[in-house]
């Protein structure tokens, strides 16, 4: 399936992932915590499908995890449950046990969102005004790796084709073969890199201020999109400064879960924690109306 | 006014009492096309290099450079990169980046040019290359060819005047070269760029450039036109000679007083009106050849695959399928074909690199698998890899000998048998160099040298002749004849259509990973109309049979005689 989020400009997908993710470690609020973890779990299966179906089954065990061992170390609060070797076991422990479950569970997602999202050359796309040279070595390293690969691959078979083969014989040769490989590698390296150097010293490397190639553009559906998202983030950090998110596990469970004014965030969590599904819901929608036009 | 101007230029290496540029004075005009050529060492290189000052080789050096009536030193280095593009002739180790839209970008990057003219520029040249379509490729992906198209097309994002390229096909296999060069061509004609280049493989570039230059030992021997230089190969006996282009080298040694032809086209129509009025020569097929053949068949089989399978991984589309072949003693047998039909392959399986999965290969009648390692490659087999510098492994050629021998064997010994094959492979000069120091052909004998070292019977030679100039082929072939002459036999593949037909006993197109059609080389190109050699293609209208120049020319001159006589 295709993301249409993932076609937005890096500083965007960037910025959402920041806010979602801190949005979530910030507060303890039960029903946004639910609300984060239900929206990361649909765009984590938007995205990677059957992989992530599997994750859960590997998710399970962490989150029954985190949400017994904190009743186990931690004994506040008023209403006991039951003693464990003496040591009092509280429902309270047990909820916040629950909820930091649910805000790791959420992280945990949304950060595999932003892994299939964001990808290396996006970072790199952003962070190269603040380290310019940045993208260059990154794309250097990327070149060489499998470059290296093959070249050891094209001299272990001239090795082997004069009967040096560093897989057969006994220890010592084996050791010894190997070692003319890795000889032979470095002073290919070498001679390699010389040309390299002349290629990237004949196109002006090292001349001036180097400027990058601008893979991605800013549009004004970017602009569009950013907007609807600042406004979101506004609301909710201004929900924040209110007190709306003020909740108490102990000593005894205080959460205000209905007031007007927590619906106006609660829609506003639910609108920002689905952006990229609604985003790619609208995308679908288009389609659909044009091809009925056809 | 000349875009570039050299003026008694003499350059020589640090550590060389020779110089390697000799007063050498060139001009090159605006908007030309100029070929370099002259074989290995010749200064084609060191040449180019010093129209470039971040590429200029140090040592002692006088004389001077111009470009546009300023010495280019007065440039700085970011103008003369704006000015001059240059391409090396490596495709892989030229690449900095791993994807191909940043490579296409780098120089522009390095430049500082603003994102929008960048993006602009970057896309002009993807489309005027053809790129478009794997912009967004990693470039391990990409073929030789690409690869070196990748190279040009980021050389020309900067828009340079002045376009210089040395031996930018030499690793190229035949198409991709011919395709390099007709997009050289559709710069210099389209873009108006001023095209310098060094090459080896003129058939294709004499037909296009406006100038050849002729290089020999640092100096400039001939610069002129290349119809000019082509009737001037005729009266000097140069080493050049055998590099021209076929239609040239015949017309030099047949007695005519008509123009000289460049490409295949001119060819056939010289040919046709040189012999206009002459009767046509009887049709007869070469017998000489045919008995040949015949020898070959009593001889002992010395490698036998049947019905060979092989692919690389369980999921993988075979590589060879049902191979069969019988090669005799003392054959140079050739294997041909395109690119990735698997004839480097078919060499692995036979030097047990690789092993089929089903099918059965015989040496000397012995299951292959069943020799032992010393059995196998203490003087049964050796294989030389397409890339001779995979062997070296240590600092000096003698040393890296050496190494090759058993430490028992005494150092006496060791030194005789040292002695004898660096004879062999005309490499006694080169002992005391570093491996890597050595050009491509003195390279590919040295490595040579190393595999015989063991007396192996069977040679097996992949791609034993790229890169190299048609000096070191015939040196080339020179040393395999003698080898062949004692009993060892040569498989090689190639992508040389001119060497094998002139060199190999027999020939074997290798198509859809098997062999179908394998006959000595007389039989097997005449039948071909494409895939046959520039004399065969030349002469095929009058002398069918011919497939070498020597064919075409003795055929040219018993005719011519035969007339006046």
């Amino acid at each position: 399936m295709r993301d249409t989020f993932s076609t937005l400009h890096p500083i965007i997908i960037f910025t959402y992932f920041i806010g979602v993710i801190a949005v979530s470690i910030i507060t303890m609020h039960p029903i946004l915590l639910i609300l984060s973890l239900a929206c990361s779990a649909v765009y984590s299966v938007y995205l990677n499908r059957l992989k992530t179906l599997k994750f859960f089954l590997f998710l399970l065990p962490v989150f029954l995890f985190i949400t017994l061992i904190n009743p186990l170390f931690n004994h506040t609060g008023n209403t006991i449950l039951l003693y464990i070797s003496g040591n009092p076991i509280t429902l309270e422990a047990l909820v916040y046990g629950l909820f930091s479950a649910v805000a790791l569970l959420s992280v945990i997602l949304w950060f595999s969102c932003y892994n299939v999202v964001m990808t290396t050359e996006k970072f790199i796309f952003l962070f190269e005004r603040i380290i310019p040279s940045l993208s260059l070595i990154f794309s250097m390293i990327l070149r060489l790796v499998p470059k290296y690969n093959q070249q050891i691959k094209i001299i272990g078979n001239a090795q082997k084709g004069i009967g040096r083969d560093p897989s057969r014989g006994s220890l010592s040769a084996r050791i010894k073969n190997g070692l003319a490989i890795l000889s032979i590698l470095v002073t290919w390296s070498l001679e390699n890199a010389i040309s390299t150097s002349d290629s990237m010293r004949a196109r002006g490397y090292g001349t001036g201020k180097r400027t990058s190639f601008a893979r991605f553009r800013f549009d004004a559906r970017d602009a569009l999109i950013l907007g609807a998202m600042l406004l979101l983030f506004a609301t909710i950090i201004a929900g924040a400064l209110g007190g709306l998110y003020t909740v108490n596990y102990f000593p005894v469970i205080k959460i205000d879960l209905v007031s007007p004014l927590s619906f106006l965030v609660y829609a506003a969590h639910t609108l920002l924690f689905l952006l990229p599904m609604l985003i790619n819901i609208q995308e679908e929608l288009k389609w659909r109306r044009l091809k009925s036009k056809i | 006014m000349a875009a570039l101007e050299i003026k008694n230029l003499t350059f020589c290496y640090p550590t060389r009492e020779i110089p390697a540029l000799k007063d050498v004075s060139l001009s090159i005009d605006s908007g030309e096309f100029v070929v370099i050529c002259g074989k290995s060492g010749s200064g084609k290189s060191t040449l180019l290099r010093h129209m470039k000052t971040v590429l200029t080789p140090h040592g002692k050096r006088s004389g001077n450079i111009f470009l546009d009536g300023r010495p280019l030193e007065s440039y700085d280095l970011g103008a003369q990169a704006e000015i001059i593009g240059f391409v090396l002739q490596d495709p892989d180790s030229q690449i900095v980046t791993d994807k191909v839209w940043h490579e296409l970008a780098f120089g522009l990057e390095s430049l500082g040019t603003p994102p929008d003219a960048m993006r602009l520029r970057v896309a002009e040249m993807a489309s005027f290359f053809g790129i478009e379509n794997w912009f967004y490729r990693d470039v391990v992906e990409l073929s030789g060819g690409q690869k070196q198209l990748l190279n040009l097309a980021a050389a020309m994002t900067v828009q340079p005047d002045i376009l210089i390229l040395d031996e930018p096909t030499a690793q190229l296999d035949p198409i991709a070269g011919q395709e390099f060069i007709d997009i050289l061509g559709k710069i210099n004609r389209e873009l108006g760029t001023t095209v310098i280049l060094s090459e080896h493989r003129l058939d294709q570039v004499f037909a296009i450039c406006h100038r050849a230059i002729v290089m020999d030992t640092g100096r400039i021997v001939a610069d002129d036109t290349p119809h000019k230089v082509g009737a001037l190969m005729r009266e000097g006996r140069n080493d050049m000679f055998f590099a021209m282009p076929a239609p040239v080298q015949i017309y030099a040694k047949v007695k005519n007083t008509l123009p000289c032809p460049l490409t295949i086209r001119e060819g056939r129509l010289w040919l046709s009106r040189l012999l206009e009025d002459r009767q046509p020569i009887d049709r007869q097929p070469p017998q000489q050849k045919k008995d040949n053949h015949q020898d070959a068949r009593e001889q002992m089989t010395v490698i036998s695959m049947k019905n060979v399978w092989f692919r690389y991984e369980k999921g993988a589309p075979d590589v060879i399928k049902d191979l069969s072949l019988d090669i005799k003693e003392g054959e140079l047998f050739c294997i041909l074909g395109g690119n990735g039909t698997g004839k480097t392959t078919a060499l692995s399986l036979m030097s047990r690199i690789n092993k089929p999965y089903r099918g059965k290969i015989l040496l000397y009648g012995k299951q292959l698998m069943k020799y032992s390692a010393s059995e196998l490659f203490d003087g049964l087999l050796g294989m030389l890899p397409q890339n001779p510098q995979a062997l070296f492994v240590k600092n000096s050629v003698r040393l890296d000998l050496s190494e090759m021998l058993n430490e028992k064997i005494p150092k006496k010994e060791k030194e005789e048998r040292i002695a004898k094959v660096a004879a062999l492979t005309e490499i006694e000069d080169l002992l005391d160099a570093h491996p890597y120091d050595l050009s491509g052909g003195e390279q590919q004998r040295a490595a040579l040298a190393k595999l015989l070292l063991q007396n192996p019977k069977i040679l097996l030679l992949d791609e034993p002749t790229k890169g190299l100039d048609s000096f070191y082929k015939i040196k080339l072939a020179d040393i395999l004849k003698r080898l062949a002459a004692e009993g060892v036999t040569v498989v090689l593949v190639s992508h040389d259509i001119e060497f094998c037909a002139r060199h190999a006993t027999r020939c074997g197109l290798l198509f859809d990973g098997h062999i179908i059609a394998k006959s000595p080389p007389a039989e097997f190109f005449t039948g071909n109309s494409f895939y046959t050699t520039a004399a065969n293609r030349m002469a095929r209208h009058i002398f069918p049979e011919a497939v070498t120049n020597e064919d075409v020319i003795k055929l040219c001159n018993i005719l011519i005689t035969r007339e006046k006589g």
